[in-house]
């Protein structure tokens, strides 16, 4: 079953969801201090922000724009943090929403065609364990292969893979449930480890 | 290999998703320790994760690719501090949704729609007053005596000057960039609507040119602006951060044409 139409309606329930707050009485420290801790929390993840951003946009004034926008929008949104919670986790989920109303966001949400069902064994009838090993030393190939990769997968394995976030992040910042993350994960690492498959023969 | 249901059990191998889990730690200690038993007796499993593994370290390596340019962490750091704290004017906030009585849901529908049918009679009134605020200061620069506080046709010495002056930033096209037969004469800083903005002043063909850059969170709405006003044409526009209104008497084509290379100038090469 696809599911591109329900998309756009899907990023627009994020940015609500996202700006809702959940607080219930608390006291802000001053502007100064307010400013600092956010900084102190923002500005490490400015790398990682960026590279995810060109990922997302594919387009390095994009990819400066979303982050420039991610930050203003995460320090006016800053009320709403909950101490103790994941900040990556939580602005990564204002990026990725922003990417999403972004003229390049709403156009590849229009493309995205995945099925999310929990996955069965990848190894196949016939397929030793042997043949699952392939040759990870040539960075231009996984370059090659993440690009081919299919958005939706694509995002779910660097969060993973690279900002190095726990499955019950990423489901927050994708906004679908574990399992799902966890089938997309699957499937992820299954689909790259086929597109390199061809590059270097079946046995190695 | 046939499909075997998702199990701890020690002689099954490891159903697909398990083994992701396994590999990025995401399983509970008990169910981590039945793994590693596992994969002490099968070759196939510890061959199959062995090869997931490298295939994670190398995703990261290779997903780590795109680097920001050098000065782009001070830029964003400056521009951070630029922003205003509107936010922390109240120190206490309430925003525990559900613990709100019906009482009070009513009131707040009340609320929203008295809200809704003053809106468009206050918008009215305030781009009304807009207009006219707009016009009496560009008036207010065409009389000979007015000199602006920065008298530069020099970009890099115009925008500088408003550092520190103004809680945002802005850019200003180049020489190049700018429609033909049109000069920057100097700026000053102003204030629309109680809002600090900056007056930039222009000619184009002998026509003085006022135009107004003012921070668009908390700024006036000027979709509703009146085109023209006293025989002066206002136009507008809004670009990610700004919004921006000429107010001038020389063909509103010009007038385009210049918002459209200064609108150009604010999203960055």
């Amino acid at each position: 079953m696809f599911n591109s139409q329900c998309l756009p309606v899907y990023a627009v329930s994020l940015l609500t969801r996202n700006l809702r707050q959940t607080e219930a009485l608390r006291t802000m420290p001053s502007p100064t201090t307010h400013n600092e801790t956010f900084e102190q929390l923002a500005l490490p993840l400015f790398a990682s922000l960026y590279n995810n951003a060109f990922w997302l946009t594919r387009n390095q004034a994009e990819a400066e724009d979303l982050v420039q926008e991610t930050f203003s929008k995460a320090l006016r949104a800053f009320d709403s943090f909950q101490p103790g919670t994941n900040f990556k986790a939580w602005i990564f989920r204002i990026l990725r929403n922003t990417f999403l109303t972004t003229r390049t966001g709403i156009a590849a949400s229009r493309t995205v065609f995945l099925e999310d069902h929990p996955d069965t064994l990848d190894t196949a009838a016939g397929v030793t364990p042997e043949d699952t090993l392939i040759r990870l030393d040539n960075q231009a190939a996984l370059h090659t292969a993440l690009e081919q990769l299919h958005p939706p997968l694509r995002e779910v394995l660097l969060l993973c893979e690279v900002e190095e976030i726990k499955y019950k992040d990423i489901a927050v910042i994708l906004d679908v449930p574990i399992g799902t993350v966890m089938s997309r994960i699957s499937r992820a690492r299954r689909t790259l480890r086929q597109l390199l498959q061809p590059q270097f023969g079946k046995s190695l | 290999m046939t499909q075997t249901p998702q199990t701890n059990r020690s002689t099954e191998h490891l159903n697909v998703e398990k083994l992701n889990a396994f590999i990025d730690g995401e399983l509970p200690p008990n169910e981590q320790q039945g793994i590693e038993q596992h994969l002490t007796g099968c070759h196939a499993c510890t061959l199959r994760v062995l090869s997931t593994t490298q295939l994670k370290a190398a995703t990261a390596r290779a997903g780590h690719r795109f680097a920001p340019p050098p000065e782009a962490l001070a830029r964003f750091t400056a521009q951070l501090r630029l922003q205003p704290q509107t936010r922390t004017k109240k120190p206490v906030r309430i925003y525990s949704m559900p613990s709100l009585r019906p009482l009070a849901w009513a009131a707040l529908g009340a609320a929203i729609l008295l809200t809704v049918s003053l809106f468009g009679w206050r918008q009215f009134h305030q781009t009304n007053n807009l207009a006219a605020e707009l016009l009496d200061q560009h008036l207010a620069t065409l009389s000979s005596g007015a000199t602006p506080q920065v008298l530069s046709t020099d970009r890099h010495t115009v925008k500088p000057w408003f550092q520190g002056r103004l809680p945002f930033s802005f850019n200003l096209p180049d020489g190049v960039a700018l429609p033909p037969d049109t000069t920057l004469k100097g700026a000053d800083l102003t204030y629309l609507n109680g809002q600090p903005a900056a007056l930039l002043l222009f000619t184009i063909h002998k026509h003085e040119v006022s135009i107004f850059l003012m921070q668009r969170t908390g700024g006036p709405i000027l979709s509703a602006l009146p085109r023209t006003r006293s025989g002066f044409t206002i136009h507008s526009a809004t670009t990610h951060d700004l919004r921006i209104v000429a107010v001038s008497d020389v063909n509103p084509a010009d007038l385009d044409n210049l918002i459209a290379a200064l609108v150009k100038a604010q999203s960055p090469v």
